[in-house]
């Protein structure tokens, strides 16, 4: 479903995300990516949704070298691809029922398909009855919720998730974990960067270790540490 | 495909409210820009029409009366065959008068029905072999009082006047259209920018999830060529209003019509100006949005 080969990304100043990468993710994988600020997490999965060109290598999603792809093909790759975030990134001036409309609204879903699809979605992360409120009405869970059902709802390959639960508390944290081990069973691959040692120790899922750009560790059901 | 341009008018309808007062401001730029323009070419059309009976080198033409008796013609036309100072010359008989007569007055029914060949006067249009303004004075007041002559009228007189003052102030009036054009362009670079800046956590969210750059970009391009058009609608609403003045200003009615006086502007002049105008507007809208949006939209 995914696969590295001899990455590297360089930014300006040249400063190391990555360093000649090597990283094969199949179909349905569950995959921590562990390491301190700095060492390449978000780099890595930021060039699996063509945020970033690496500088050197190739990456494969789904069959297709990602690296070498038009621009006017992008959006079409990142359908496939479902993000969530540390900060959740709603719209404060749309309600729950419609940032996760926006969604598929943007991408020209027809109407029929969006007052199906949305609230089913909203009913899969818990938030049935909260269609009508705003982000800022919800608790942080409920908001990652909400983040969660808009990168789920168009029913993505692959869901990257850039520290979900960075900004939230422990037991908040475990629920959003549930849902996304739910959404992992749908066949959804799901690659997800943390600095949470509790959460990879109990999921014990394959665990990538990143170290300045380098990747030091690769585990199947692996440990934070 | 309806939810598509459903969105994209509450888009662009809502930007545009939004943003008020810089697309007041962006709108009016390009509503005096335009009407400056317009107001530049319909001018510039009047003189030409008052003054194309000049083209060629005639400095001067001979008005006879309407009434002239043929010996009368004939000893005017004569006089000028002989005169050595005179280059050449041309007759305008009543039915070629009146044809520029129409011609020129096609949109004004009321001034066209009061008028009959008849009633106009025929005309020498003189090309003499100088240039030197008193020579020519002198030459065509040769003719003044001989029977049947109406009057003189002289090229270097008024016309020449005319043309270079409008000449003058035309490009005085252009070169204001164009610095306020330029600046047209750049507040609505800035509105739809703002706009964008604005919004630019809704276009994240939209290029995460894969919509289009097109899909991103059409609301906002929509943008610019509302304000680019409405713009030139009221560029137009002004030439029409300044035309309006001109024509009851200079209005020419009755039978004895100066010729002279065409100071006026045809129908498809009009229509000319106007279609200019209209896409001069656009284009300065899409072409601003257009480049304004490409500013946020690196994938």
């Amino acid at each position: 479903m995914i696969k590295l080969e001899h990455v590297t990304k360089v930014y300006k100043g040249d400063v190391h995300a990555l360093h000649e990468t090597n990283v094969e993710i199949n179909r349905g994988e569950f995959v921590f990516l562990v390491g301190p600020s700095g060492s390449g997490k978000s780099t890595f999965i930021r060039l699996l949704n063509k945020q970033e060109v690496p500088s050197a290598g190739n990456v494969f999603v789904a069959g297709k070298d990602i690296a070498h792809l038009s621009n006017w093909k992008v959006p079409y790759l990142r359908r496939n691809i479902g993000c969530i975030f540390q900060d959740f990134k709603l719209l404060s001036d749309k309600t729950v029922y419609e940032n996760v409309a926006f969604a598929l609204e943007v991408i020209g879903r027809p109407r029929h398909v969006i007052t199906t699809q949305v609230p089913a979605i909203l009913d899969l992360v818990g938030l049935a009855e909260k269609g009508k409120r705003r982000p800022h009405e919800l608790s942080g869970g409920e908001q990652q919720r909400v983040s969660i059902a808009r990168a789920f709802v168009n029913r993505p390959l692959i869901l990257l998730a850039d520290e979900p639960t960075g900004n939230l508390d422990p037991a908040t944290s475990v629920g959003i974990m549930r849902l996304l081990d739910r959404i992992n069973r749908t066949g959804t691959t799901v690659v997800m960067a943390t600095h949470d040692q509790n959460i990879v120790n109990t999921m014990r899922r394959r665990v990538i270790e990143l170290s300045e750009g380098d990747i030091i560790r690769d585990q199947a059901r692996g440990v934070y540490e | 495909m309806a939810i598509k341009a459903d969105y994209v008018l509450r888009e662009t309808g809502g930007n545009l409210l939004r943003n008020f007062t810089l697309t007041l401001a962006s709108v009016l730029t390009v509503l005096v820009s335009l009407a400056l323009l317009g107001s530049a070419l319909t001018i510039g059309y009047r003189v030409d029409n008052a003054t194309d009976r000049w083209k060629g080198g005639i400095e001067f033409i001979v008005y006879m009366n309407s009434d002239a008796e043929q010996e009368q013609l004939a000893s005017i036309q004569a006089d000028l065959a002989e005169n050595p100072l005179v280059e050449r010359f041309s007759y305008v008989d009543q039915d070629a008068t009146y044809e520029e007569f129409v011609e020129l007055f096609d949109d004004q029914p009321a001034i066209l029905e009061s008028v009959t060949p008849d009633i106009l006067p025929t005309s020498y249009r003189v090309v003499p072999i100088t240039d030197d303004p008193d020579a020519i004075k002198a030459l065509g007041d040769t003719f003044e009082g001989k029977p049947g002559v109406r009057e003189i009228a002289f090229a270097f007189e008024t016309v020449k006047k005319l043309q270079g003052l409008t000449e003058r102030i035309n490009r005085l009036i252009l070169t204001a259209s164009v610095a306020l054009l330029v600046s047209a362009l750049l507040l609505i670079i800035n509105t739809i920018r703002m706009a964008m800046f604005a919004r630019r956590r809704e276009i994240e969210v939209m290029k995460l999830v894969g919509a289009t750059n097109w899909f991103i970009r059409v609301p906002f391009m929509l943008e610019g060529l509302v304000q680019g058009l409405l713009g030139a609608g009221g560029a137009i609403v002004s030439v029409i209003f300044l035309n309006q003045w001109f024509d009851t200003e200079f209005a020419s009615t009755g039978s004895d019509i100066p010729i002279f006086e065409n100071f006026t502007i045809a129908g498809d002049e009009m229509s000319f100006v106007f279609m200019l105008l209209v896409g001069l507007g656009s284009l300065l809208g899409i072409g601003a949005s257009a480049i304004a949006v490409t500013r946020f939209l690196d994938v």
